[in-house]
């Protein structure tokens, strides 16, 4: 898939500093999560953003959900500014966060019902989605009784399910073990290539990484900012064949090694 | 639930084996008494108590001071959870700063005993049902309150950003997620609060009542009623433990979605246990009625055996409710 060239998302010189009062000091200390952000996304694109633990890659996505505001600069989205969340990002988050007290259709249907959608259309909807991730079947279990992967393809068909131009993916698949790993990688790649979402994707496995996106852009920490954006030429689909073993796919990889180690170095 | 279900006759044996305490017990007083071995006059005979049970069944004695004390237990509760649940929420999610500095001040109250608080609300209130609603309310609401507020907060974070980031409203948020969220903590609390209540109620019903069954009981036992002393008090502990049995049940009929917990802990037998009341909407709603029925007729029995006391007090009728009225008087 060839992505457009026009921009989905524009990050204009983000910053993002907090400030925490301590007991006993007077005044408050600044501590500065993200600095000078600038890298546009595509339409259509599949861009890994990977760091450091601490880098502020929760924080930058936070700030593209509309769930936190920027210090300074800001996000256009379709060339509009970002100020609220709003259902044409969705959102997956580290821990699956399922509604433990709803069955899978109904985790699947929150969106939908957030955004007011009838319960026929819900219904066929949820329909679709449990199909699309692989749950048919599973539609009335609850989150407790499915394994961490199927909870994981849960949070994935309820994000997907209001239909967002975006996803915003942080840290999707830390939880689970490496096999369960690979095959949602192979499941998200092929629900990427059917659905045609713009997605972001937050990891710290520099191998996930370049197994999945087009670009990765490599942050460094304190303070978080983009040292490069990689461009990962490997053909795709990469769920053909053993990518991850050809002599491109180590290239990049170690490029990107090297671009995160000397980004340690550097703070 | 994919895990398979016990043999039937194995949860029957199990009945049985859990129940031979309680029968072997129940043995043991009808002997010793019947053996004198203890005198009957302190322990009557079970099989006396069980008479007596009858006749007070049969006379509606039992069941007008049950639902009276029903009515006041459930009238209480029902002012906690009233003013107890949206402070709860409001203390736990949108005035953390005020329940901070509220916090000391909110402990020490919960510690205010409540035949304190019995003394204090006659003074006021006087001797009527009102003080006897302020006390069994305000006995009830801290477990529910404290329960509410941590619920409230200990709901995990990322199930709010994500509902956040599909720009759920405030209104949304609270009925899609806090509620869902914080209803079993708020559950195990509204059970200690009525356990408590049923504790209490009694109490102050010996102390400062006409009816209800704490009065029964402190009748009976003034007037040197052994078996109705007994039989009283019989109901009083059947009735506390069929609440606490109400309240756990309802409580793991309402919660299948939580992870299993017991099957861990409690092996199979917990598993039949589990599956012996799912009363669903039309259940809950029943017994909300039925709840709701209890506390109508209860109140209304209230007023009746209020006015009759008060009628006898007044010299009418006073032959008849003589007996009854020794240790009113003496107030």
């Amino acid at each position: 898939m060839a992505p457009h060239q026009n921009p989905k998302i524009e990050i204009r010189n983000i910053s993002r500093t907090f400030s925490h009062t301590t007991v006993g000091s007077d005044g408050s200390r600044e501590f500065t999560a993200l600095e000078d952000i600038t890298l546009t996304v595509r339409t259509g694109e599949f861009l890994a953003i990977v760091g450091p633990s601490g880098c502020g890659k929760s924080t930058l996505l936070d700030i593209l959900a509309g769930l936190s505001p920027a210090t300074s600069g800001e996000v256009l989205i379709d060339g509009v500014p970002v100020t609220r969340p709003t259902l044409n990002r969705g959102i997956v988050l580290q821990g699956y966060s399922l509604l433990a007290w709803r069955t899978v259709r109904k985790n699947i249907e929150f969106g939908l019902e957030v955004k007011n959608i009838p319960k026929s259309e819900r219904r066929a909807i949820s329909d679709r989605y449990i199909a699309l991730v692989g749950l048919t079947g599973f539609e009335d279990h609850y989150p407790h009784e499915l394994s961490g992967g199927m909870q994981q393809r849960v949070a994935l068909a309820r994000a997907l399910a209001y239909d967002p131009e975006i996803l915003l993916l942080d840290e999707p698949f830390a939880a689970v073990d490496a096999l369960t790993r690979e095959n949602l990688q192979n499941e998200l790649l092929r629900i990427w290539n059917e659905t045609g979402k713009t997605i972001v994707f937050v990891t710290h496995s520099i191998e996930e990484a370049t197994y999945l996106a087009d670009r990765v852009a490599v942050l460094t920490t304190n303070p978080g900012t983009i040292r490069q954006v990689v461009d990962v030429q490997l053909p795709r689909p990469r769920s053909e064949g053993d990518i991850r073993s050809t002599p491109e796919f180590g290239r990049i990889r170690h490029s990107l090694w090297n671009l995160l180690q000397n980004g340690g170095a550097h703070a | 639930m994919a895990e398979p279900m016990p043999k039937q006759q194995s949860a029957i044996s199990s009945l049985l084996l859990r129940s031979s305490g309680i029968i072997f017990f129940l043995i043991f007083w009808e002997v010793s008494s019947r053996m004198h071995w203890i005198d009957p006059y302190f322990l009557p005979r079970f099989s006396a108590v069980i008479t007596e049970l009858w006749n007070l069944a049969e006379d509606g004695t039992l069941y007008s001071n049950m639902i009276i004390s029903s009515a006041r237990a459930i009238g209480g509760l029902a002012i906690a959870c009233v003013a107890g649940l949206p402070l709860g929420f409001a203390f736990g999610r949108w005035f953390p700063a005020t329940s901070a500095v509220l916090d000391p001040l909110l402990r020490i109250m919960s510690q205010v005993n409540p035949f304190l608080v019995l003394l204090i609300s006659t003074l006021i209130l006087g001797l009527g049902e009102t003080t006897k609603f302020a006390v069994i309310a305000w006995v009830s609401i801290w477990p529910l309150l404290f329960y509410t507020m941590t619920a409230v907060r200990t709901i995990d974070p990322l199930l709010i950003k994500t509902a956040r980031s599909m720009g759920i409203s405030e209104s949304g948020l609270l009925l899609k997620i806090l509620i869902p969220a914080a209803l079993p903590t708020i559950f195990t609390g509204l059970r200690i609060s009525a356990g408590i209540t049923f504790f209490i109620l009694v109490a102050v019903e010996m102390l400062n009542a006409s009816s209800g069954l704490g009065w029964y009981e402190h009748n009976a036992a003034m007037n040197f009623e052994i078996n109705g002393m007994y039989a009283g008090a019989s109901v009083i502990v059947l009735l506390g433990f069929l609440l606490n049995r109400f309240f756990i049940s309802l409580e793991r009929s309402l919660f299948t979605w939580r992870a299993p917990v017991e099957f861990l802990l409690g092996g199979a037998k917990t598993a039949t246990r589990l599956a012996l009341w799912r009363p669903g909407r039309v259940g809950i709603a029943a017994a909300t009625l039925a709840i709701m029925g209890l506390f109508v007729s209860g109140s209304f029995e209230i007023v009746r055996v209020n006015t009759e006391r008060a009628n006898s007090l007044a010299g009418i009728d006073a032959g008849k409710h003589a007996r009854h009225l020794g240790s009113e008087v003496d107030k």
